[in-house]
This record gives structure tokens, C-alpha cells and sequence, in this order.
């Protein structure tokens, strides 16, 4: 996995995407660092001017190193650089060469990962340190005080990781670069999706919240959707145990995205997917769960409860069930493998 | 090399069905069959791309499934030379010196010199020709044992395509590279191969030596007073037939034929020369075969 021509290689199909997460980065930690305190002495003086109270916030100054913009920006590019590591081999002749290489297909995926994570890794610790000292040595510098190293930067970083090693383990099941993409968007937030789909279900028809364990249902269905890791710190720093969860995390991905890429089926390149045993579940699933959320939409449209709002939310439901059947089953059947000579 | 009953199903379909043979150093392997009978599969295959059903691929003793450092002796040179189009011919030399450890860069100059390729910044901004020309010359330039190339010739020049075939003879002559071809140039493969492996719906038909193949039938021409007797329809392929004048691919083994055709007492009765072409249709598919 440390072999020179696997670098060259995930570079090569890659780089656009790697200097893109660079500038994301250069924008959102030193720039951002230097703009956020150039605005708060611009609120000081104005303050002063106009007789107004202001107080520098520490949560505006934590915000440059994690959560909001970043995050959001973060799992964009790292699903678009997983896909262009994996799913875009899939739509071209490129898997051939990597899979005719003289190297084992476990290092070929590692390679992939070890690839991405240094981008991550190693683009993050040069712009959050700059970004760091930017703001440290300014008149602002004691409202990073009350935040400790693991929220602005450890699990920050280890979110991205965790993302980006999802979104590859995805490119081991779809079988190309955009059902790589959105299948990484959908089983991203699927388990606080589905949750809030299934509560809607129940709503609909008269139903209400019952928490029997206290709220730890919601904990749950956060905690297992990959989507909240990057936008929550302060509970990393507070009790650890999701530092710990996203790194068990990180090691399931790993040895999930390596067995399955080892068992990776060539021959269904292109295709929706590349496990075809797993088109029967995709198909009731996607049906179930667009039905469900055409459900909640146009039950949402009528805020009165009653059977009217129940009739809606089963012609919603019928609808999008309807709809996504047809579209699923063309999806499910597709193959999008560009044949150039 | 050694291929062993390899066996591969797609979607529940069998697509190859048992294919053994052996590769010996210094050969020319040519596999022909009709459009999609397993060719290309068996090439992707034979590089690891593709998983078997069953069977294993060995180099040397080693599955090239479990041991693929083994590949290192294997290159493959496919049909597109896609995969490589926004590298530069640099960044390839690079790429290549990395992966294949015997590369030869002196060599690989020589070549491009030979074949007045120039270096580009990019292998897309090659016409068809050169980058096949290109593919072809990387691959010569590694000094893998094995070439395995997927139809090279398709779509290129009379002038480049001779030049392609010379020094693929050559290096297979000179260095003891063992080539296989998938093709669908049969007169290309007769100037080059010294054994041809037939596939047939999946199934190897068979794998001789060339003049093994061609020794088992004959080729005659024949005119009968009438039209061809009935009798002897089930016993010969008709290669072609102009008026009473028949052209009949018989099987050497088949002594029934030969008895058949003199006893009809034809006004003609001439032996042809054998191509691989003839082969082809007679294993393959009578009159509507595809070249």
C-alpha cells in the first residue's frame, strides 16, 4: 500500500479534488482566522463609536476550526475524492489497469485510503495550525481558552477521516462514481432520516413521541449516523466517547471496505451496483423509503390533524412509492461505463 | 503460464466453461472465436482484472489470484488505451518504471524513436494509431514475459499495422516474450501465432498448434454433374458455392466423406490451401461468420 505507483496513480485521478479540499482549507482556517478577528475589532470600534455593548464571542472563534461551513464543505469534497479514488475507475477502462497491476487488491483500497487520509489529514494539521496562530496571537486569542485541543482539532479531523473512509466504503458496494455519491449523501444521514420518516409515519396517523429510555433513543440514532459527526464537537470533548466511536468507526470501514473490495465483481462496473444480490433489498428500500417521505411531505402541507391529513399522506405515500418504483427499477438497471478508444 | 479450468458465470450465465492450456515461453497464442464468446473475459481473466468462477491462472508455480506480485512478468494492453489518456508520456514512463522493475527506459526510447513518436503531454492528444503504437511500445518496454493484448490492431493503418506486427515477431524472436492475441484478423493471426485457441459459446473448442489445426481438415474444390448429393451434406462443411462448383472443408478423420465425394464421381475434384480463415468458419459458423 506504500508502493510509489499507487501514489502516482490516486494523485493523478485525484488531484483536482485535492486542491480543492487545499483552498477549502486555506479559506476556512487562516483567511477565516485573520477575516473573524479583523470583524471583531471592526465591532469594537464600532461599539465604541455608537455607545453599544459588544462582547467578542468564544463560540464565533471555535466555529473557524470546527463545525458549520467546514463541515459542511468537508463532506462534500471528501464524498466527491472517495468517489474519484473508486466509483470514477468503475465508469472507465481505469479499474482494468489498477486491477491488472501486480498488487494485491487489499493494498490497492488501502493505498486509496492512506492516500485520502494524508490529504485530510496532513492539509488540515498546515491550515489549522496557521489558522491557529493567526487568531492565538490576537487580541482575541484568550477566547480559545475555554476550548480544549480535542474539539477544535482531533475531532474535527477524525470526522473527515470517518467520512471519507464511508464514503469509500460505499465505492466497494456501488458501482460507479455517482450512485458512489449518492448512496454516500443517502446512508450518511439514513438512520436520523429514516427515524424522522418512520416518526412521521406515526404522526400521521395519530400518533406521539414516547421516550421510554429518556432521550437515548435520539443519542442513538445520532450517534450511528455518520452525517452528525462532523457537526458536533462539544460532546467529544465532553464525555469522549464519540472520539472513541468514530475511530472503532474508522477500523470497521477499513476492514469492511478491504474484504469487500477484494471481492470486488468487475464484470457489474458501471452499474448501479456492484453486489447484485443486493438489488431486491435496494429496490424495497428505496420504494419504502421515498413513499415514507412522500408520506411526510404532503401530510406536511395540512398542519389540522383528522383523516383528511391522513387520506393526504397516503396519496403522497402511494405517489412517491409509485414513482420511485419506476425510477429504482431503471436505476437498478443501468450501466454507465464510458467506452472510449 | 498455465491456465486451468477456467470457468466464469456472469449474472447466472456460463460465459467461459473449462478453458486449460498452457502458454510456452517464446510463443505467439492467438484466441479467436466469433463477438461475445468469452474472449475478452478470458483476457481480463488471464490478468486478474476479473475473478474466475473456478479454475486459477499460473506464473512460475503461483496463482496469480493469490500471489499477484507475480504479475509483475504480465502486462496487459487493452483494446482503449483510455485508462492512460491524461497522463503524459513522462508521467507514464514513470508510472511503469515503478510498477514493472525490469522497465527499459533506453529501450523505450529506442522504440519511440523507431516508431517517430514524439513525447506528449498528454497520451489523449495521440491519434488512434499512436496510441496504440504507444500502448504497444510501453508494454515491449516493461520485459514482461507475457504480453496480452486485446485486439491491437483494430482500427489502425495497413502501414502501422504492418509495422506493429514486425516488432511484436521480433521481440517475441528476440527475448523469448510469450504474446497472446485476441483478434478478429485471422490473416494477422496465421502470420503470427503458433498456436491458436478456438473459443465457442464459452466452451474451448479447441487449442493446436497452427499446423496441427490446419493438417486436420482439407480444403477441396469440387463439381458434380448435378448439385451436391444429399448424401453427402451431413458429412462436410460447405465453405462456398458458385453455380455446381463447390468449395468443401472436409475433416481429414472422416473417411465416410472422402468415400462419399469420389463415389459421387465429381467432374473436379482439387485440394486447396488451408487458412486459419477457413478454420474459423467451418468451427465457428458456416457462412454467417463474423470477421
Amino acid at each position: 500500500m506504500f508502493h510509489k505507483a499507487l501514489w502516482m496513480q490516486n494523485y493523478k485521478q485525484s488531484k483536482l479534488m485535492v486542491w480543492v479540499i487545499f483552498v477549502i482549507m486555506l479559506f476556512h482556517f487562516p483567511f477565516n482566522a485573520m477575516t473573524t478577528v479583523a470583524n471583531m475589532e471592526e465591532q469594537i470600534r464600532l461599539s465604541v463609536l455608537h455607545s453599544y455593548d459588544y462582547t467578542p464571542s468564544g463560540l464565533h472563534a471555535a466555529n473557524i476550526f470546527n463545525g458549520g461551513a467546514l463541515s459542511l464543505m468537508m463532506i462534500v469534497s471528501t464524498i466527491i475524492l472517495a468517489s474519484l479514488l473508486i466509483g470514477v475507475e468503475r465508469n472507465t477502462r481505469r479499474n482494468d489497469f489498477t486491477f491488472s497491476l501486480p498488487f494485491k487488491r487489499r493494498d490497492l483500497f488501502l493505498a486509496k485510503w492512506l492516500f485520502g487520509t494524508l490529504v485530510i489529514a496532513s492539509f488540515h494539521l498546515f491550515h489549522f495550525t496557521l489558522g491557529y496562530v493567526v487568531f492565538s496571537f490576537s487580541d482575541f486569542g484568550y477566547l480559545l481558552n475555554e476550548y480544549g485541543m480535542i474539539e477544535l482539532y482531533l475531532s474535527p479531523l477524525l470526522s473527515f477521516i470517518l467520512v471519507f473512509s464511508f464514503a469509500l466504503f460505499i465505492g466497494t458496494v456501488a458501482g460507479e462514481m455517482i450512485s458512489q455519491v449518492v448512496l454516500s449523501f443517502i446512508f450518511g444521514i439514513f438512520p436520523t432520516g429514516f427515524f424522522m420518516l418512520i416518526t412521521g409515519f406515526f404522526y400521521a396517523h395519530g400518533g406521539r413521541a414516547i421516550y421510554t429510555y429518556q432521550g437515548i433513543e435520539d443519542e442513538l440514532v445520532a450517534r450511528l449516523t455518520v452525517f452528525s459527526y462532523p457537526f458536533v464537537h462539544t460532546d467529544t470533548a465532553e464525555q469522549g466517547y464519540p472520539l472513541i466511536l468514530m475511530i472503532i468507526g474508522i477500523m470497521v470501514l477499513i476492514y469492511a471496505g478491504t474484504a469487500l473490495y477484494n471481492r470486488s465483481r468487475v464484470e457489474h462496473n458501471g452499474e448501479f451496483l456492484l453486489i447484485k444480490e443486493l438489488h431486491p433489498v435496494f429496490l424495497v428500500g428505496i420504494v419504502i423509503c421515498f413513499a415514507l417521505l412522500g408520506g411526510f411531505i404532503t401530510s406536511g402541507l395540512f398542519s389540522w390533524s383528522g383523516s383528511f391529513r391522513l387520506g393526504m399522506y397516503w396519496i403522497g405515500y402511494l405517489t412517491f412509492g409509485l414513482f420511485s418504483y419506476l425510477i429504482a427499477k431503471r436505476l437498478l438497471s443501468m450501466n454507465l461505463t464510458v467506452r472510449n478508444r | 503460464m498455465i491456465v486451468e479450468q477456467i470457468t466464469k458465470s456472469i449474472n447466472g450465465k456460463t460465459v467461459l466453461d473449462n478453458i486449460s492450456f498452457e502458454v510456452k515461453p517464446g510463443s505467439i497464442v492467438g484466441i479467436i472465436g466469433r463477438n461475445g464468446a468469452g474472449k475478452t473475459t478470458l483476457l481480463r481473466i488471464l490478468t486478474g482484472i476479473m475473478d474466475p468462477t473456478a479454475g486459477d491462472v499460473q506464473i512460475k508455480g503461483k496463482s496469480i489470484f493469490k500471489s499477484p506480485e507475480v504479475k509483475q512478468d504480465v502486462i496487459f494492453v487493452p483494446d482503449s488505451s483510455e485508462a492512460m489518456k491524461n497522463y503524459s508520456t513522462r508521467e507514464l514512463v514513470r508510472l511503469y518504471k515503478s510498477v514493472y522493475p525490469r522497465f527499459d527506459e533506453v529501450y523505450f526510447h529506442e522504440l519511440m524513436e523507431r516508431f517517430n513518436l514524439s513525447e506528449a503531454k498528454k497520451i489523449k492528444n495521440y491519434s488512434k494509431g499512436m496510441k496504440a503504437l504507444f500502448s504497444l511500445v510501453t508494454a515491449f518496454a516493461t520485459r514482461a514475459e507475457y504480453i496480452i493484448l486485446d485486439e491491437p490492431t483494430d482500427g489502425l493503418d495497413v502501414i502501422v499495422k504492418r509495422r506493429i506486427l514486425r516488432t511484436l515477431v521480433e521481440e517475441v524472436a528476440g527475448n523469448n516474450v510469450s504474446v497472446l492475441i485476441s483478434s478478429h484478423r485471422l490473416d494477422e493471426l496465421e502470420y503470427m501465432a503458433n498456436d491458436v485457441l478456438i473459443i465457442k459459446e464459452g466452451l474451448q473448442d479447441s487449442y493446436y498448434d497452427l499446423d496441427t489445426l490446419k493438417s486436420q481438415y482439407k480444403k477441396v474444390q469440387v463439381v458434380f454433374k448435378g448439385y451436391l448429393p444429399e448424401d453427402i451434406k451431413p458429412h462436410v462443411s460447405i465453405h462456398s458455392q458458385t453455380g455446381r462448383v463447390y468449395t468443401l472443408i472436409v475433416d481429414r478423420g472422416n473417411e465416410e466423406a472422402d468415400k462419399r465425394i469420389r463415389g459421387a464421381e465429381p467432374l473436379l475434384y482439387e485440394e486447396l490451401a488451408m487458412n486459419l480463415e477457413d478454420i474459423f468458419v467451418t468451427k465457428l459458423g458456416g457462412d454467417e461468420f463474423v470477421s
